[in-house]
């Protein structure tokens, strides 16, 4: 929702979110990778009429820079920057103290100084920056807030006439959040919305034929994982922490479990077929940045070829058919952590209890509050895991939670590799895209033989939407993405009422052809859209362009 | 008309309306600091950690979880934090919410009214009509009424909410088979409205009327059961045979004499439930996807925001602390046995 009501500087492409001009018409960097210059567009207002110019864009940055409430928000996108300077009303200089590779994508919303300067660093902590009556939030987004507060139920915008981008072709976007999936697409088939978003797979299924609609699950960012306990330390110490299983820190012994891992039975029967079968953390929505597993070294379901390496490992199975470590001791019970909140996770676990079974290891399923699992991660008393990430354009931050500077922060299998965290240095300060993208590839190559994760799932998001009513959306990533809730706004500008659909302007419709002759608005040309966001995990509010701690709709709560 | 222990006899020492009073306030007063204690205490045992919650991906530094602790009082050792929540509580303030970045006053206070709309009508009507059923029941033990309601109102009573909620939902908001979609599916009023012109009573009722019918069928019982047994307990005694012997009406005999000696237990559950409005009620809320304090809470567990949580905590618990007050009160009013 923010990226209706402010720019960001770098936009996100529709085919893979690669960065492409937002207020940005250009960039270029020095050959030393520690100056980016950015070149502002002309002619870009406010929505209160103000010039929006390059010291604008060095203001908000500044700030997130110094300010203590918005630096815990933001600063992660402005990694090793330290200064941000506008010496003319179109150009941005970013001064650097080491070359840093994932700019120039910055998902930091640009907001008004004239504004903000009045709002002092003590009161931003709570600063609403609602729109009052007759009063919307000041912006430059193709679309401001008029109605809606922190936490509500209920969201309006009203179109942006003087967008830099083009006027949007519908009047009003309106959001109302529900509580639960079900009235959500009740709504939607009723009519009282046109577009639902985050429906169960099974949903979708029921929707796919309804006339007037058009279902599907869009490919999404997100990986499920196992992940397993490598070894939980102290970090002030170095001790170790937790009672985890020692076998679990064998890199061998964890990437032969993969092999009794069915990823296609966990597609099918925990995510209801809406789904693909996950091999490394970055998922295929990001096929630039994804590293293709060769054939030879796939994870296959393979029990026998499990056992084998398990063999070969040193962990043979004793008289009793229970496999033992390579001193003889029989393994402990592993120990399967599901999240109760999740039945897709718990349904996880309990395949993967009865895999390891029939490789000769024992294993039991408890099922927690996700806040509460994650307590027992921080305390190393777990042996594995069933959780998911979402990951961003830049696998920069995905990429990052595998280093040993994570322990105890966002690392939740405790693994650390000296190797691992060189090549994660090189990759952040690799200027040369080919050379990064290279280097990306081998992380997860390391990642997968060493396997703190097995990736069982790259998961998708339901959507419906009135396509007797509304056409011209554009997926992202393009094709097969998702329609409605994506980086950046570009499909708010593109989606328009059927009747005007024509062509989109080139825009592929992600809808296909649109024949139905649905009942039209009775408002003719001045239809506003309404927009019911099915979530069942809240949508956080634009609240104040630096404050509210925002992820994307869909991962809301990914706790 | 309260006599003040003059006409009992000495033996028993009455205490006078004023002192009975006092006692009680101070009672409340003594329970509601204790709520403000376990309050603080009970959310801080909640598993999870906020910085983590809601850093997930964003705070990739240790320095960034630090600051996120330091700014909202995260940092501080327990008695410290405990300190600073007296101060909060006594300057009338009740923190800011880790979450939502706004004074949690502001949220309870935006929470509060869809809540008390609609557990606060359910509940009234519920009393009404449970009340008027129990009677009718009661009085006409056996017959063919009496069987039909007391099943039928048992089983709405054993029905999920939430389930007949979403029965609610598909046949009167969807529509099925010849019935129109009549109400809206879920929320509290429509977008663009104005909730405080005429426009927007109207609309928020249309909204209203489905969680307030489920609510309503799902708490009759609780009252219907207990006036029919309370009557039904009045029915044997002699003072009902002496006014039926002095001649009254079969009708004057169940309104003037039956019904209110039948009537007391009846209040007393209506006061408490009164109390239990603000708590909102999580499943209805979240089916019909009405922002209300019972929803507000649920979310807060999961972050753990302290402040929320301990903010819906008290204001429930005042409440419940204040109704039950409210009932102490009354009933010492009309009944002085009470006093001893």
């Amino acid at each position: 929702m923010w990226a209706l009501t402010y720019d960001y500087l770098v936009n996100y492409s529709m085919k893979d979110m690669s960065p492409e001009p937002g207020l940005a018409k250009s960039w270029e960097t020095s050959a030393d990778g520690l100056t980016w210059t950015f070149h502002v567009r002309d002619g870009v207002k406010w929505s209160d009429g103000q010039p929006l110019t390059a010291a604008d864009v060095a203001y908000t940055y500044t700030r997130v820079l110094k300010g203590e409430t918005e630096s815990t928000n933001w600063a992660t996108y402005l990694g090793s920057v330290t200064s941000a300077t506008a010496p003319d009303a179109q150009t941005v200089v970013l001064k650097l103290s080491q070359p840093n590779a994932v700019l120039p994508l910055l998902p930091i919303p640009i907001v008004p100084e004239h504004i903000w300067k009045s709002v002092s660093e003590k009161a931003v902590k709570t600063y609403p920056a609602e729109p009052k009556p007759g009063q919307p939030v000041v912006g430059s987004g193709p679309f401001r807030l008029v109605e809606g507060t922190a936490g509500g139920s209920t969201f309006r915008f009203e179109k942006n006439p003087d967008y830099w981008n083009g006027t949007p072709h519908v009047d009003e976007v309106d959001y109302r959040v529900f509580k639960a999936k079900d009235p959500a697409v009740q709504a939607l088939i009723k009519g009282e919305v046109d577009f639902v978003e985050d429906i169960p797979p099974l949903q979708v299924k029921s929707l796919q034929g309804k006339p007037g609609i058009t279902a599907h699950s869009g490919i999404s960012p997100l990986f499920e994982e196992i992940g397993f306990n490598t070894g939980a330390i102290d970090t002030e110490s170095g001790k170790a922490i937790g009672d985890g299983m020692p076998a679990l820190k064998d890199p061998k012994f964890r990437h032969a479990l993969g092999y009794a891992v069915d990823t296609k039975r966990i597609v099918q029967n925990a995510y209801q077929g809406a789904a693909l079968p996950g091999d490394t953390i970055i998922p295929t929505a990001y096929d630039n940045y994804h590293w293709d597993v060769p054939a030879d070294q796939a994870f296959t379901f393979d029990l026998a070829k499990a056992g084998e390496q398990l063999d070969a490992a040193g962990y043979k199975k004793g008289a009793d058919g229970q496999r033992t470590d390579p001193q003889g001791k029989p393994l402990t019970t592993m120990r399967l952590f599901a999240r109760s909140s999740d039945p897709a996770s718990v349904n996880t676990m309990d395949f993967f209890k009865e895999w390891l079974g029939q490789i000769g290891i024992k294993a039991d399923v408890t099922a927690m509050d996700s806040s509460k699992l994650g307590d027992v991660i921080l305390s190393g008393e777990y042996d594995a895991f069933q959780w998911d990430w979402y990951v961003e354009p830049d696998p920069d931050s995905i990429l990052s939670d595998f280093t040993c500077d994570q322990l105890g922060g966002s690392s939740d299998s405790w693994y650390c590799n000296k190797e691992y965290d060189a090549m994660y240095k090189q990759q952040n300060g690799e200027m040369d895209h080919a050379k990064r993208v290279d280097l990306v590839k081998k992380m997860q190559e390391l990642l997968f033989q060493e396997s703190p994760y097995i990736v069982t799932a790259y998961t998708t998001i339901g959507e419906a939407v009135r396509s007797d009513r509304f056409a011209c959306f554009q997926p992202q990533p393009d094709p097969g993405g998702v329609w409605l809730i994506q980086y950046g706004a570009h499909n708010y500008s593109s989606l328009r009422p059927a009747s005007e659909a024509g062509d989109c302007d080139g825009v592929t419709s992600a809808l296909g052809a649109n024949a139905s002759s649905g009942e039209e608005d009775a408002a003719g040309t001045n239809t506003a859209v309404w927009i019911g966001i099915g979530v069942v995990v809240v949508l956080l509010l634009v609240g104040g362009g630096v404050l509210a701690l925002r992820r994307r709709g869909t991962e809301g709560e990914r706790e | 008309m309260l006599d003040s222990g003059a006409a009992v006899p000495r033996t028993v020492r009455r205490r006078s309306y004023g002192r009975y009073v006092g006692s009680k306030v101070l009672g409340s007063i003594g329970s509601l600091f204790f709520v403000l204690v376990v309050s603080f205490f009970l959310f801080r045992v909640l598993p999870g950690d906020p910085a983590r919650t809601l850093g997930r991906e964003r705070f990739k530094t240790p320095e960034q979880m630090a600051a996120f602790r330091h700014t909202y009082g995260l940092d501080q050792s327990m008695p410290q934090q405990f300190v600073t929540f007296l101060k909060n509580v006594f300057s009338g303030q009740l923190g800011v919410s880790l979450r939502y970045r706004v004074p949690v006053a502001d949220l309870i206070q935006e929470r509060m009214w869809p809540t008390v709309l609609l557990v606060g009508s359910s509940t009234i009507l519920a009393t009404v009509i449970g009340v008027r059923i129990g009677i009718r029941s009661g009085w006409n033990r056996g017959s063919r009424f009496d069987k039909s309601s007391t099943a039928s109102t048992l089983t709405l009573y054993s029905m999920p909410e939430w389930w007949l909620g979403l029965l609610l939902i598909a046949a009167f908001a969807v529509g099925m088979g010849p019935l129109p979609g009549l109400f809206p599916t879920s929320g509290l009023h429509s977008i663009g409205v104005d909730p405080s012109s005429l426009k927007g009573v109207l609309d928020t009722a249309w909204h209203l009327t489905l969680p307030v019918v489920t609510l309503t069928l799902a708490y009759l019982a609780e009252y219907s059961l207990i006036m029919r047994s309370s009557l039904l307990d009045e029915l044997g005694e002699d003072y009902l045979v002496t006014a039926r012997a002095k001649g009254l009406r079969d009708v004057q005999v169940r309104r003037r004499h039956a019904v209110r000696n039948a009537m007391l237990p009846t209040l007393t559950i209506s006061a408490l439930n009164i109390g239990f409005v603000v708590s909102g009620a999580i499943t209805i809320e979240t089916i019909f996807s009405i922002p209300g304090l019972g929803l507000l809470t649920t979310e807060a567990l999961t972050i753990p925001d302290f402040w929320v949580l301990q903010g819906t905590f008290l204001i429930a618990s005042g409440a419940v602390i204040a109704a039950n007050l409210a009932a102490n009160l009354l009933y010492g009013l009309f009944d002085p046995r009470v006093r001893t």
